[in-house]
């Protein structure tokens, strides 16, 4: 299924998002060549820890029996192979689509692992956004990318947000688009107790994409956030909407996010009617 | 409730920009030892239909709530909010409501900085040790789940 399949430990990927992918809709962004943008197609295995997150599922097959894609809702009970004397041989993510169905070909994608290292990737990404010269190499335009993709999943969601959140700030006027999926990741077992028992689990396990873009992203898409609302996103719904406090049914006592006097109304939805200044 | 305590936090401006690394000063831990406590994170808006997700309640349970919102509530939309490690969390509910709706409900996510300020209290008083605070960022995510306007 994976021909090629690399075995490595965790480390960080720069992959660039090949070309044979057909891009209907909008090109934002002329194709932009790498050199040296690793190599495509490769799929990453790395040995991991167990997920234990709650919510996630897991569907184990033998593996004689097809492997067929994993039904979405029905939360299984959730398995706990590794107490059962198994052991975790191989990770793999399978391949899920793009979540940018328009995007040019030759994006800088990121892929975070929970591993990697935030300077490492925003050391990385960093230079090729802002394309400083003898840097970049091979010629490559001076303004540097205008496009870039952080993904993520499983325990390294939060990392993938927080590279996001640092970009932005660092670079500013980025606009964003951020998507969520489920990714399915198969896992091989196999029984410590020398037996020959094999499993296959499939497990699905949320994934974010977040792309960053100097140039104007279509507003009307879900997930889309103009630039410069690190701050703003909070701030501009309280000042509009702070009159109405009758929201609040709870006491305020020491719950999580409402240990404040006010309780302000904030409305997520109004950020993207927003259009940029273009 | 935040406010009393923190007299030099609350009167900074709201549109003050957000500095990751920079706004901490490296403070000096020694030789006074000192407690680190954790603060909540400062206000945030609560209308009927915001959901924040926390690491506490059990996965069930909040995932149970936002759909009776959606179901039995008739909110069109809800707010699924989650902070740092909550996150994962917050998203795997988003798409387990999607999910379950056969594709009825869409997912729209917004990711933040969300600035925290720790207490340093000094263990012994008796030490010349100053109360300190520091701030610090997290990330956020804020994701509408929503059924789409008919067009």
């Amino acid at each position: 299924m994976f021909p090629g399949c690399g075995v490595l430990s965790g480390q960080n990927q720069y992959l660039t998002r090949d070309a044979v992918r057909p891009h209907p809709g909008l090109e934002v962004n002329g194709p932009i060549q790498m050199e040296n943008g690793g190599t495509p197609g490769t799929c990453p295995v790395y040995h991991d820890q167990t997920y234990s997150n709650a919510g996630q599922q897991a569907v184990v097959y033998n593996v004689s029996s097809p492997l067929k894609p994993t039904p979405l809702p029905v939360p299984p009970p959730a398995l706990k192979l590794g107490q059962e004397g198994f052991k975790k041989v191989c990770r793999t993510e399978e391949d899920s689509p793009c979540p940018f169905p328009g995007l040019a070909s030759g994006v800088l994608e990121m892929r975070v692992k929970e591993g990697s290292k935030i300077r490492n990737l925003m050391g990385f990404a960093m230079t090729r956004m802002q394309g400083e010269t003898g840097v970049s190499g091979g010629g490559v335009s001076g303004g540097g990318l205008r496009q870039v993709v952080f993904t993520g999943s499983g325990r390294a969601v939060t990392k993938t947000i927080t590279c996001a959140e640092i970009m932005k700030r660092k670079v500013g006027s980025l606009h964003q688009l951020t998507k969520l999926q489920y990714k399915v990741v198969k896992e091989v077992w196999e029984s410590s107790e020398g037996g020959t028992s094999e499993m296959t689990v499939h497990r699905t396990v949320p994934s974010i994409s977040v792309l960053l873009s100097k140039d104007p992203l279509d507003p009307q898409e879900p997930g889309y956030q103009p630039p410069e609302t690190l701050s703003a996103l909070w701030d501009e719904r309280e000042g509009i909407e702070s009159a109405t406090q009758a929201a609040c049914k709870r006491p305020l006592g020491p719950l999580p996010y409402s240990g404040f006097p006010h309780c302000k109304r904030v409305c997520l939805g109004e950020g993207v009617s927003v259009h940029p200044p273009h | 409730m935040t406010e009393p305590r923190n007299p030099g936090m609350s009167s900074m401006p709201q549109t003050a920009p957000v500095h990751t690394d920079s706004t901490s000063p490296a403070v000096e831990m020694d030789p006074v030892e000192y407690t680190l406590r954790k603060r909540l994170p400062r206000k945030l808006p609560k209308r009927r239909n915001d959901v924040y997700v926390n690491m506490k309640t059990e996965f069930r349970a909040q995932l149970a709530r936002c759909q009776k919102l959606l179901d039995g509530g008739g909110h069109r939309e809800i707010c699924v909010h989650g902070l740092g490690l909550a996150i994962n969390r917050a998203i795997n509910i988003a798409l387990q409501l999607q999910a379950s709706s056969q594709g009825a409900l869409q997912l729209a996510a917004n990711t933040s900085t969300v600035e925290l300020v720790d207490d340093l209290e000094p263990e012994d008083p008796d030490e010349a040790g100053e109360p300190m605070t520091r701030t610090r960022n997290n990330s956020a995510i804020h994701i509408k789940v929503f059924y789409p306007d008919p067009q």
